[in-house]
């Protein structure tokens, strides 16, 4: 085994950090990437505040996933409708959909929530070309992770409604991935979405 | 787990400490992300044996005294030989994450007799953290399957200076294993009867493969040889293999069978009025029965670890009959 320090692929500026992550962003270049298998450039977005916000901001990186997701069949006891398929582009029962995972640190109640919300109502926002100095939370979630995670929150959706779920035959196939880094303010009674 | 391996850092010369199976770490003097690469994708590291051959044979023989074994064990048994070998384990942390969808059967009986099946829906979110741990190689007849103990200190420089046990099975075969062990205790957490849907995922969190010291002790008792094995960082048992009392054992198998049989007859005796009461009592007799056979059914040995003609402990045994009677209770109830 050895130990080697680590460089940006792209200008080969050796990468410093507070908190352990997942990913690396270099300081002077701007790539992100990845060594879970080999080196690897991920694909990032940095969400800009609403114009106005007050309170003390902070980022919360999310992998983004572009997923094909159809429905063959399914059966809800005492069930109500197909959640999801209010939500996703094309015919009823399939099409295309972003799927929103928390990258950071999260209980598994706030993972519920933020996936299931966020790929219901995807955020409209502007993009921005760095953090102005704002601190972001570290990803902890790999892009692997992220994908075998994509399957349970569409689960989690069509579950976490009336009725039980007895069966569910689908299929998802993740076309491609992005950490977005999503803007939030604290406020008392939590951290608020500030797009 | 608190298990670190030393390091220093490639950009400072700092030393930090990274614990087992991470790939990144911080250091702490210059903040330099580093990252450990293994050999193949492996982390290997190795446990510090911690004790001596004194303290092993001490333990060996304390452990000869303990419980059911040939009273004059301590006297007349004579250890032959014993030495440490480093055997490897693999580590494997994993989260699973799921649903698991079905339904609990229950059976309801009112006061006329009739039965009636009730089946409740059940959906079930897993998410849990689960830790395997397997022996990487064939360790022929020393009853060591998994590693039990997994804090001490480690190195990872010098273990390739120490005879070890080569590992035999492959990283992906042992990430197989945890999962298939994983997806069977999560289906179990959930108690259905019957499973409709299920879709679980293993996010596989840190794999390394662990050497890790075991004393073994051959020792000889009236011209038969036994052996035990000491953990070389608790310095506690392992596993072994120990002559039974004779004495002992036909006590236990008469007391076994005659308070089972007072039990039986004395159900029966108090119940005539009620032949439930009676196949209770039966039923509870012949458990008692059962679990003595099942203790002393070996006859001369007294066997402790995962050999592979395993030897149930009577808490397992107990168990196992619980079961027994309370599938007995649902036919006559
Ligand atoms: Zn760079």
């Amino acid at each position: 085994m050895k130990i080697v320090q680590i460089k940006c692929p792209s200008c080969g500026t050796p990468i410093r950090m507070k908190n352990k992550e997942r990913i690396f962003l270099c300081d002077n270049c701007k790539m992100m990437h990845t060594r879970n298998h080999g080196i690897e450039s991920i694909d990032y977005e940095i969400a800009d505040f609403a114009p106005g916000t007050a309170g003390e901001r902070m980022y919360m990186p999310f992998w983004r996933l572009y997923c094909d997701f159809s429905i063959r069949s399914k059966n809800v006891e005492r069930g109500s409708f197909f959640r999801l398929s209010q939500w996703i582009k094309g015919d009823r029962d399939s099409g295309m959909l972003f799927v929103f995972i928390p990258a950071f640190d999260v209980s598994l109640e706030d993972f519920k929530i933020l996936s299931t919300r966020l790929t219901l109502n995807p955020p409209h926002y502007h993009t921005t070309m760095n953090f102005g100095g704002v601190p972001r939370m570290p990803v902890l979630l790999t892009k692997e992770e992220a994908q075998e995670l994509a399957d349970f929150v569409v689960v989690t959706i069509e579950a976490e409604k009336p009725g039980v779920l007895q069966y569910l035959d689908y299929s998802l196939i993740v076309k491609d991935e992005k950490i977005i880094y999503l803007p939030f303010i604290k406020t008392p009674s939590g951290p608020v979405l500030a797009v | 787990m608190d298990i670190t391996i030393s390091l220093n850092c490639p950009a400072c010369g700092g030393t930090i400490n990274a614990s087992e199976g991470e790939n990144v770490v911080i250091c702490d003097y210059c903040d330099s992300a580093l990252f450990i690469e293994g050999d193949s994708g492996v982390y290997t590291i190795a446990f510090k044996n911690k004790i001596t051959k004194d303290s092993v044979v001490l333990e060996s023989k304390r452990w000869w005294s303990e419980g059911f074994k040939a009273r004059d064990l301590k006297r007349s048994g004579k250890v032959v030989e014993c030495y440490p070998i480093y055997l490897p384990f693999w580590n494997i942390d994993l989260k699973v994450a799921g649903w698991i969808c079905g339904y609990e059967e229950h059976i309801h009986t009112d006061s006329k007799g009739n039965m009636r099946k009730e089946r409740i829906p059940k959906e079930i979110m897993i998410m849990k953290e689960y830790v395997f741990t397997e022996i990487a190689c064939d360790p022929g007849d020393l009853g060591i399957r998994n590693l039990r103990n997994l804090s001490g200190e480690t190195s990872f420089e010098d273990f390739e200076m120490i005879p070890t046990f080569e590992s035999t099975t492959s990283r992906d075969d042992a990430l197989q294993h945890a999962k298939d062990d994983a997806f069977s205790r999560a289906r179990d957490s959930t108690r259905l009867t019957e499973i409709t849907f299920e879709r679980l995922h293993v996010l596989p969190r840190r794999i390394f493969l662990a050497y890790y010291p075991i004393w073994v002790v051959r020792y000889e008792y009236r011209d038969r040889m036994y052996v035990c094995t000491i953990d070389g960082v608790t310095g506690k048992i392992i596993s072994g293999r120990a002559p039974g009392d004779p004495i002992f054992q036909s006590l236990a198998v008469t007391a076994g069978a005659s308070i089972g049989g007072l039990i039986a007859a004395a159900g029966i005796l108090i119940s005539q009025a009620d032949p439930g009461i009676a196949l209770a009592a039966i039923g509870a007799g012949v458990a008692i029965l059962y679990v003595f056979y099942r203790f002393f059914r070996r006859g001369s040995e007294i066997i402790v670890g995962d050999f592979s003609e395993r030897s149930h402990s009577p808490g397992e045994i107990l168990k196992e009959i619980s079961e027994v009677t309370r599938k007995f209770q649902r036919v006559y109830r």
